[in-house]
């Protein structure tokens, strides 16, 4: 009985391949895990977004209106909705000259978590306290 | 002896990550090890029978059929499968399907994790 | 950390695998990213070979490509699938695929 945590990290960009999205919808999946687990047994995820996969959270994406698919920024929101850590790499959004307000949040939705924009080096700790690493 | 979970998510035809996970696989459960296998995305190909082998790409029935023998656990997303045309009665028989849940569960009971992402 | 990373690719993944770090790191060679272990591009070796003590080549992909252990870095150990499930379960805690 004990929980594992996992870090769920997304270094793809958008849309080019759906890599970026099964990142956020395999995290997702954590919230039905326990019909399968036993009593106790918890899975923790963590999602972080590093190089390229920081483009996936730039808000209006209009998927819906060229592609008929769900956005990408959906699903961000949607992990932000389910209480999911989302961890993006500070040094990453200024390489890309992405500032905070370009960024995707879920408020209007009644999420209570937020993008939490860091520096590597806490990436890196998530790397290092999770049980295993899956990157997208 | 340990627990291997790998994961796959790129395709049968247009890459080989496919051939190295089920070539992984079989090592692993030949040397005594147990392995589950998460098929996602375009991996879901895997799971359909009748793929005919044409020198020019790669097969994957003949091996999916040889682990499945070996008590490998496979599963495919099914919405993965059913978005690309794959139904359930044209699936290998012993291929799973279900829902990225079963990998997660998968992945609790597992001494290794080796997750082979999409291009 | 013990972290085993199977770099599969010659070039799109440098930065990420550049980044990572670990008490124990592992660089496992495999597809198109044997080519790390054998190319000397401009005359230099991969700096992925510098990155740490521990690399390996998957032989069967060396051989897919044309390329021998004769080719190959004398850093990197050349290696065979069972090989590789060995260092999974005997060395490596963790794994990522990049």
């Amino acid at each position: 009985m004990a929980d594992i945590k996992l870090a769920f990290v997304i270094q793809r960009p958008p849309y080019k391949s759906e890599t970026s999205t099964l990142g956020f919808t395999h995290a997702i999946s954590y919230q039905v895990v326990e019909m399968l687990l036993e009593d106790g047994q918890n899975v923790i995820p963590t999602v972080c977004l590093v190089g390229e996969g920081v483009l996936n959270l730039i808000k209006d994406q209009k998927a819906m209106e060229n592609y008929g698919v769900t956005s990408v920024e959906s699903h961000g929101k949607n992990s932000l909705l389910v209480d999911l850590d989302m961890l993006v790499c500070k040094e990453d959004m200024e390489r890309f000259g992405l500032a905070e307000d370009r960024l995707l949040d879920a408020e209007d939705m009644g999420a209570d978590k937020k993008l939490q924009i860091v520096p590597y080096a806490e990436i890196q700790k998530v790397l290092e306290d999770s049980n295993h690493l899956l990157f997208f | 002896m340990g627990v291997l979970t790998l994961a796959c998510f790129s395709s049968l035809v247009g890459s080989k990550s496919l051939d190295f996970t089920l070539k992984l696989a079989k090592t692993a459960a030949d040397k005594g090890h147990t392995v589950n296998l998460w098929l996602s995305s375009n991996g879901t190909m895997i799971g359909k029978a009748h793929q005919k082998h044409l020198k020019d790409y790669s097969h994957a029935e003949k091996p999916v059929r040889e682990l499945l023998e070996k008590g490998v656990q496979i599963c495919e997303c099914e919405a993965c499968a059913l978005a690309r045309g794959i139904q359930k009665p044209e699936a290998i028989e012993g291929v799973q399907w279900n829902a990225m849940h079963w990998y997660l569960a998968k992945i609790y009971s597992s001494d290794r994790v080796l997750h082979v992402g999409g291009e | 950390m013990k972290l085993g990373v199977f770099v599969n690719d010659y070039k799109s993944t440098v930065e990420t695998v550049e980044r990572l770090t670990a008490e124990k790191l592992g660089l496992i060679f495999i597809q198109n990213g044997v080519f790390h272990a054998a190319l000397k591009e401009n005359g230099k070796p991969s700096p992925l070979l510098d990155k740490t003590g521990n690399l390996y080549a998957l032989s069967e992909d060396l051989a897919t490509r044309g390329l021998t252990a004769a080719d190959v870095d004398s850093r990197v150990k050349v290696v065979t699938y069972s090989d590789v499930v060995d260092l999974i379960f005997n060395d490596y805690e963790k794994l990522a695929w990049l």
